[in-house]
């Protein structure tokens, strides 16, 4: 340790002295955050690139059916926020999709809380409401357990964990691990999250006009 | 200057993790497997040299009273650049390490070192003892993910190989998952802690039996 620091030391209330610490503290400062400017005008290119690729894969995931989707993103109104905050998730963006320019249906984003964090996922609903696909966008769940969730692992019945809500709508009820959903087995909470997720998604899509 | 015995410290004799004990957090969280290792000890590595660097350039301007507040603003505007690099350029590994990229800037390795190492040498050798400590820091956090995720998952090279499940090594029903926990991160960290004393010690008592 450096021998200069002393204890119960008379604090120094020179202006001067005062000053230059401040000066020097905000020229840091100033250098640094000119610096990270720098670099952002570097990365925010294919940052924004990056976070596009990744939506639209998991939006394209959601409707496997359509050959050549167009997502164009639909104005959150507070009736499908709140009808996704009712189911207990937070709703993040909504895109219609068009299949040739007729509405195929709707790609939900939206965030439920997993065991280990949030759990980001888009679920796609068709025109009638049914749930056509499920794809996780990003998750925190523990690895070799939430992560089976995660990775659509197979149930004992042989369907995917993520796949048993393909074809649910609002005709079902509200869906829940234990009676309508099964989970994976150790990963109960990570299967709850998910379903939290969906039940948002059918909710809020029953919302758009 | 001494490149060789610098190394042995980070490496060995004063490894950040083994011996000074250092950085615990990032080592527990995201040693599951060995891509996160890999990432999260290069990261390090990077941002450790490249703040002891500029911390060692400045020591004489920085007077001694905010000295810490002028590590901390170097250190993060560092950690920011490798987080916004990792996210535009290797996008899977800024997914993997998530929150831990960002939590560098309070990882006490690099701190320590600036206020222990830097702050007291000259630009090369802080150089040189930022990249020693930072190889020390990704030998441990990588033979850490080789153990968790071998015994844990039963897999080798996760994230990586095979499409990202890794190469399977032991049947699916084996592995211990607990060892994928913060508390199989405590029992590995303590076991190498151990062994790491031991062959010190062991080491020490061969040299003054000379």
């Amino acid at each position: 340790m450096s021998s200069e620091v002393k204890t119960k030391e008379k604090v120094n209330m020179d202006p001067k002295y005062l000053i230059k610490l401040a000066v020097t503290l905000c020229v840091t400062c100033v250098i640094v955050a000119a610096a990270l400017g720098a670099v952002d005008n570097v990365t925010r290119g294919p940052i924004a690139e990056a976070n596009r690729i990744a939506t639209e894969k998991a939006l394209s995931a959601v409707f496997p059916d359509v050959a050549a989707p167009e997502f164009p993103e639909l104005e959150l109104t507070d009736a499908m926020t709140s009808a996704a905050s009712a189911a207990g998730a937070t709703l993040e963006n909504v895109y219609e999709v068009k299949d040739g320019g007729e509405t195929a249906g709707y790609a939900v984003k939206i965030i439920a809380s997993g065991s280990q964090g949030n759990i980001e996922m888009v679920v796609g609903v068709d025109a009638e409401g049914a749930v056509t696909g499920v794809s996780i966008v990003s998750n925190a769940e523990t690895s070799g357990i939430g992560s089976k969730v995660m990775k659509n692992n197979p149930l004992p019945s042989g369907t995917g964990v993520l796949d048993q809500f393909i074809g649910k709508s609002a005709a079902d009820g509200t869906l829940s691990v234990g009676s309508n959903v099964d989970a994976i087995s150790g990963a109960t909470v990570s299967s709850r999250g998910v379903t939290t997720g969906v039940n948002g998604a059918i909710a809020a899509a029953g919302a758009i006009g | 200057m001494n490149f060789g015995k610098q190394f042995k410290e980070g490496l060995i004799t004063n490894n950040p993790v083994l011996v000074q004990v250092l950085g615990m957090c990032s080592t527990m969280a995201i040693t599951t497997s060995f891509f996160n290792g890999l990432g999260m000890g290069l990261s390090v590595l990077v941002i450790l040299t490249a703040s002891n660097i500029v911390i060692s350039a400045m020591r004489k301007v920085v007077p001694d009273k905010i000295r810490i507040a002028m590590f901390i603003v170097v250190i993060a505007g560092f950690v920011t650049c490798v987080d916004l690099l990792l996210k535009a350029f290797v996008p899977a590994l800024s997914e993997s390490l998530g929150v831990f990229i960002p939590l560098i800037v309070v990882n006490c390795i690099i701190l320590g070192r600036a206020e222990a190492f830097s702050y007291k040498n000259g630009v090369l050798a802080s150089a040189v003892d930022g990249i020693c400590q930072g190889i020390g820091y990704t030998v441990v956090l990588i033979i850490m993910c080789v153990i968790r995720e071998l015994l844990g998952a039963g897999t080798f090279g996760g994230g990586l190989l095979n499409n990202g499940d890794g190469i399977r090594l032991i049947p699916e029903q084996f592995p211990i998952g607990m060892l994928t926990f913060p508390v199989g991160g405590f029992l590995v960290l303590g076991c190498l802690i151990a062994a790491m004393q031991w062959a010190l010690s062991k080491s020490k008592n061969k040299e003054e039996s000379k």
